[in-house]
């Protein structure tokens, strides 16, 4: 079980699809913060094996997060949402 | 920000000295830089000041006591104020956030920000570029829900993310402490938190610690914070491996021995939905050696690090290197470098003599950082924990065995590793799979390995980026 950490304060709510799914994420959340926190822990499938891979540094050193956004595969550990992104799976469909 | 907002970004910027990271050696050099009424441009891949050890949550949370920060963390605060005090509207200091640094030349650093290409022109250049975890593969590392420490850190402290509800800490060094805290500050059971290094071996950092009184209040701090929530440090132990179907569900623990060779028979079975491990640190290099700074080994500093000078100086006049880019210390080292970098830039400047004290405080720091950390200096035997069939290369998804393969075919080092089964050639450029490709590859149980080699881009950047860099 994930989630947010209480009594930290809230921000604005933005709404983004993941993998066509919608998810609640708040501003200033990377993609990655916000897919972890709503339960999404797998977001790219590995390069060869197709296996599920999530965060693993969480501060740009690994390229293991990377997911799609408007074509261009992206780090989910760097990038902000944004509200109405569309954001896919990296890797191997 | 909008793509709208960031077309409209100044392709080129100019600053008197250029600063890559934003932590407290970055920010150290900055605040005194722009004290003397110098322009500084600071680039960091983060949103906020901070680093990694100092990280803040997204502007407009605040983080008022729920998670617990050690003393330490006061003089961070402070550093940040003065920081971000110089860098409000029309400051001397600018923070470009989001900054991906791809190449380096004299007086010239390129970068990507939000899919912009911009370029940051400066006279003299200060790296502080931190670290990263060290990661040792081990049976099921690959599992969604295994992290290393550090990207824990960054859940909690920097996003106010729940990692999960038990966690399991492991790793070695002082960095597993403050992992610890973060969990229970943000309700995470911590199932067991696992030093490799033992209790004797450990021992040998005591004394630095005793005679350091900042060390000592904080371990002190860690010690009461644990015992408060019955958590306590194995040592002597560590993972064995991860299982889980699509995400980590359990992992099997065990003792290993002086070495960090996994001991038989010791494994026991844990529950947990998150694990974080952290084997040490990392230093990153690539910028200063694409400037053409040396390196040295260190295996106390965690590998290969920067050579520079008695006043942070590169074989390259004009540019500077403080704290981890020059061998892992942590940040008091980090922050009393960057002040001895923006005192010595300052000379050269203005003609302002250097400070005996900066000289004399950065070298103290540094002293009593080398004789702890010697004490967690990685421990070869960890590489027994990946078997044949255990993925080294993530990028690639190279196996133990194909990697071994490789090395008996093509040679042992580095590159013929690489050429023959393309481990380490995918988009972490070998920042992860490199501290043990070569360990694991030839079976000759050692941390040393080749220099890196630096190619650009420094990190994988879009080709427009390229193709539009400024000039």
């Amino acid at each position: 079980m994930s989630g947010r950490v209480a009594g930290l304060g809230e921000r604005e709510l933005v709404v983004f699809t993941f993998d066509g799914q919608e998810v609640n994420a708040w501003q200033g959340d990377t993609i990655a913060m916000a897919l972890w926190a709503h339960g999404q822990v797998a977001v790219r499938n590995s390069s060869s094996e197709g296996q599920p891979r999530g965060v693993l540094c969480n501060m740009g050193i690994c390229y293991d997060c990377l997911v799609q956004v408007e074509g261009v595969a992206v780090r989910s550990c760097t990038t902000l949402v944004k509200p109405g992104m569309i954001v896919g799976r990296g890797g191997k469909s | 920000m909008t793509s709208a907002d960031a077309t409209q970004l100044d392709a080129v910027i100019e600053a008197d000295v250029g600063i890559v990271g934003a932590g407290p050696g970055g920010m150290a050099a900055a605040v005194r830089l722009a004290a003397a009424g110098l322009r500084v441009v600071v680039l960091d891949e983060g949103q906020r000041a901070g680093g990694q050890i100092y990280r803040q949550l997204p502007e407009g949370m605040q983080n008022h006591g729920v998670i617990q920060e050690p003393p330490s963390h006061d003089a961070g605060h402070d550093l940040i104020q003065s920081f971000e005090g110089h860098a409000q509207g029309g400051g001397a200091i600018e923070l470009v956030r989001g900054a991906t640094v791809w190449d380096a030349q004299l007086g010239r650093l390129w970068f990507e920000q939000d899919g912009v290409s911009r370029l940051l022109r400066c006279g003299h250049i200060v790296l502080a570029p931190g670290a990263y975890d060290r990661s040792i593969p081990f049976p099921g590392w690959t599992l969604p829900g295994v992290v290393t420490a550090g990207a824990l850190q960054v859940m909690v402290r920097g996003f106010g993310v729940v990692p999960g509800q038990r966690a399991l800490v492991v790793g070695s060094g002082p960095l597993l402490l403050p992992t610890v805290t973060s969990l229970l500050g943000a309700g995470v059971e911590v199932v067991a938190a696992l030093e490799a290094s033992s209790r004797m071996r450990a021992l040998r950092a005591a004394p630095s610690v005793a005679f350091h009184a900042a060390r000592r209040r904080e371990a002190m701090w860690y010690m009461k914070q644990l015992w408060r929530n019955s958590v306590k440090l194995q040592w002597g132990w560590t993972v064995f491996a991860c299982e889980g179907d699509g995400r980590v569900e359990r992992a099997i623990i065990g003792k290993v021995d002086s070495h960090g060779r996994p001991r038989k028979g010791t494994e026991r079975t844990i529950k947990c939905d998150v694990v974080g491990a952290g084997f040490g640190l990392v230093p990153s290099i690539e910028i200063g050696m694409r400037l053409g700074a040396d390196t040295h080994m260190l295996p106390v500093r965690g590998g290969h690090c920067l050579v520079v000078d008695r006043e942070q100086r590169t074989a390259v006049p004009t540019v500077f290197a403080v704290g981890e880019t020059c061998g892992i210390g942590g940040a008091e080292v980090a922050r009393a470098e960057g002040d001895l970098a923006a005192a010595a830039i300052l000379r050269d400047l203005r003609g302002l003599p250097v400070a005996s004290a900066l000289v004399s405080q950065a070298r103290a720091e540094r002293r009593a950082a080398d004789s702890m950390l010697g004490a967690f200096a990685p421990l070869p035997g960890l590489h027994d924990l990946a078997r044949p069939d255990t993925i080294v290369c993530r990028c690639e998804d190279i196996t133990r065995l194909r990697a071994e393969e490789s090395a008996a075919m093509h040679g042992e080092s580095m590159r013929a590793i690489k050429i023959g089964c393309r481990a380490g050639m995918g988009p972490c450029q070998a920042r992860i799979c490199g501290p043990s490709l070569q360990a694991m590859a030839t079976g000759v149980n050692t941390c040393a390995m080749d220099v890196p080699v630096v190619q650009v881009p420094l990190k994988p950047v879009r080709s427009e980026t390229i193709l539009n860099a400024p000039e």
